[in-house]
């Protein structure tokens, strides 16, 4: 591997890849979008991954429950951007979209349940409990079965941006 | 059709078996959508007594409101009926699916996952232990004289994308690209510990292309009609469901694509002085990989097989490895190494007797005689079938 470059905040630097901008009114016209982008970006950015195929079946099963999420906000207008980078064995997902502020607080108290130590039996609640999943739920599948982390960032008035990073390569077989 | 009403994922449920299996993409946007095979699986538990298998092996994707739907269902018959376990076979193959459904073995008792390995394919251990590697070079070395002439004749030229399936340790791969440049070769293989190999060559010699994955040639995560050229050589024999690896093989070909398949017919071996030893050794290790479900005897069957796989336009030759292709002691390595395999393990394993393994061994030991004989004659025949797939 190559020298890691840090940002000025210490953070290592994540080399873009591929991103794809999307009109919300466009994405949520199918449903099969989710499917079809998480597909199409997971194809493009796992080539030259040790194993291709194995790591896009990942990133798409990932990357899709994050578009899905996305879809159901139902935003009439705006954009969604997807962007993908990649640092060493860990690819970034970067998904900006619009968002309210009792959203944006949703999202927050996501972010930091995720991380919370009792993330893994709150996970296993809701998938012996009887609702539907939650975006909050999908959050924590990620964290659990993926080693997802994630973080939000400001991405202007009324838009967020949610950042995941995922590491695959080393995930165990 | 739209594409986007077709349907991508298939359930069904085997009564004799009693196992419940879902196939496909599964990403439903509510779960309405998954009604039908909710009330199969409803149905299914309902008819089972003691164990129902939950076979997920073909499962590419499944997004969490699938997951969640069919795993509501799972663990409400575990309340319900204590009586009933349920085991969720997973595939090593798909990376997500043992994670995922193994969250349930925490939540139920009854509920087991167990991940579907390559070990579960007969006999093949005996040929991919780590010390055959050095064998496996020397053959392909032995063979790629041949094939390279051969090859252009059953659909390889550059700039193809190309799979080869069941890669063993990837030097065919390097062989090709070297070659023929295709534009991408998939190199696929159920065992680690070729494929790690195969990394740290196209590491160490800075080769570009060739993407290695770790799969199962019977249940490939690769999709439907995506290559020109599908090679899947010396495998069919060592399986012991051919058919079922050339339906794959058959799927991911492009319409107007060729499968290339090589397979042998060990009882073909031959050599000169010692011709009747030889012979009767190569007859018994033919009989011996029935023991262990493969068939050595494959090669001349691979007509049958791509015509009834549903190939056209099917081309078929064979040629002769022999001790006059390039150094003698390298066909005199390859034969040693199939003694220890053949004579040292498989027959030892069979539970054969000293005096049978004494006279199989001799076989090997006059073949190897016959090639290194200044006017002796060794030959190792192999058989080269290639099927168009229809537009």
């Amino acid at each position: 591997m190559g020298p890691v470059h840090h940002d000025g905040a210490g953070e290592p630097t994540f080399e873009p890849m591929i991103q794809i901008d999307m009109e919300i009114k466009a994405f949520v016209s199918a449903w099969r979008h989710c499917d079809y982008v998480s597909t199409y970006m997971a194809r493009m950015i796992s080539q030259n991954r040790s194993d291709s195929v194995r790591h896009s079946n990942l990133f798409s099963s990932a990357f899709n429950e994050l578009l899905e999420v996305a879809f159901r906000m139902r935003h009439a207008d705006g954009e969604l951007a997807c962007r993908v980078s990649r640092h060493g064995a860990t690819d970034r997902i970067e998904l900006t979209f619009p968002c309210v502020p009792e959203e944006r607080q949703f999202y927050e108290e996501a972010v930091s349940q995720v991380a919370g130590s009792e993330a893994r039996e709150r996970y296993l609640n809701s998938v012996s409990g009887d609702l539907a999943p939650s975006r909050e739920v999908v959050l924590l599948e990620l964290a659990i079965d993926y080693n997802a982390t994630f973080r939000l960032d400001e991405a202007g008035a009324d838009t967020i941006t949610l950042v995941v990073d995922l590491p695959l390569e080393g995930l165990p077989n | 059709m739209n594409p986007y009403l077709l349907p991508r994922f298939e359930t069904q449920y085997d009564i004799n078996d009693q196992e419940f299996s879902i196939s496909g993409i599964v990403r439903p946007q509510s779960i309405d959508e998954l009604a039908p095979s909710i009330a199969l699986l409803k149905d299914s538990i309902d008819r089972v007594r003691g164990i129902l298998y939950v076979n997920i092996r073909r499962l590419t994707q499944m997004n969490n409101t699938a997951f969640h739907a069919f795993s509501r269902v799972i663990i409400d018959a575990c309340r319900a009926r204590p009586d009933l376990k349920f085991v969720v076979i997973t595939s090593s193959v798909v990376g997500w699916t043992t994670r995922k459904f193994g969250r349930l073995s925490g939540i139920e008792p009854n509920i087991t996952v167990e991940e579907y390995d390559s070990e579960f394919y007969p006999g093949q251990t005996f040929l991919e232990e780590g010390g055959f590697i050095p064998i496996l070079r020397t053959q392909t070395k032995l063979t790629w004289r041949h094939e390279r002439t051969i090859l252009p004749r059953h659909g390889m030229q550059p700039g193809i994308v190309m799979a080869d399936i069941c890669c063993g340790i990837g030097d065919f791969a390097v062989l090709v690209q070297r070659e023929f440049e295709p534009s991408r070769i998939v190199a696929l293989d159920h065992a680690r510990t070729s494929l790690a190999y195969a990394r740290n060559v196209a590491a160490e010699f800075d080769i570009k292309r060739i993407e290695y994955t770790y799969g199962d040639a019977s249940e490939m995560l690769l999709e439907d009609d995506q290559f020109d050229l599908v090679t899947c050589r010396h495998s069919l024999q060592v399986f012991n469901n051919p058919k079922l690896i050339l339906k794959e093989l058959f799927r991911i070909c492009k319409p107007g694509g060729r499968v290339y398949i090589t397979n042998e017919k060990n009882s073909h071996c031959l050599g000169e002085p010692r011709a009747d030893s030889i012979q009767w050794t190569y007859n018994e290790v033919a009989k011996l990989w029935a023991h262990f479900q493969m068939d050595i005897e494959l090669g001349p069957k691979s007509r049958r097989y791509l015509i009834e796989a549903g190939f056209e336009d099917i081309r078929v030759e064979s040629f002769m490895i022999t001790n006059h292709d390039g150094d003698p002691q390298d066909f005199a390595d390859v034969i040693a190494a199939w003694e220890n395999v053949y004579a040292g393990e498989m027959a030892t394993k069979r539970g054969d007797p000293p005096a049978f393994i004494r006279r199989f061994r001799q076989g090997f030991q006059d073949h190897i005689f016959a090639a290194l004989h200044p006017k002796g004659y060794a030959g190792w025949p192999i058989w080269v079938a290639s099927g168009r797939k229809p537009l």
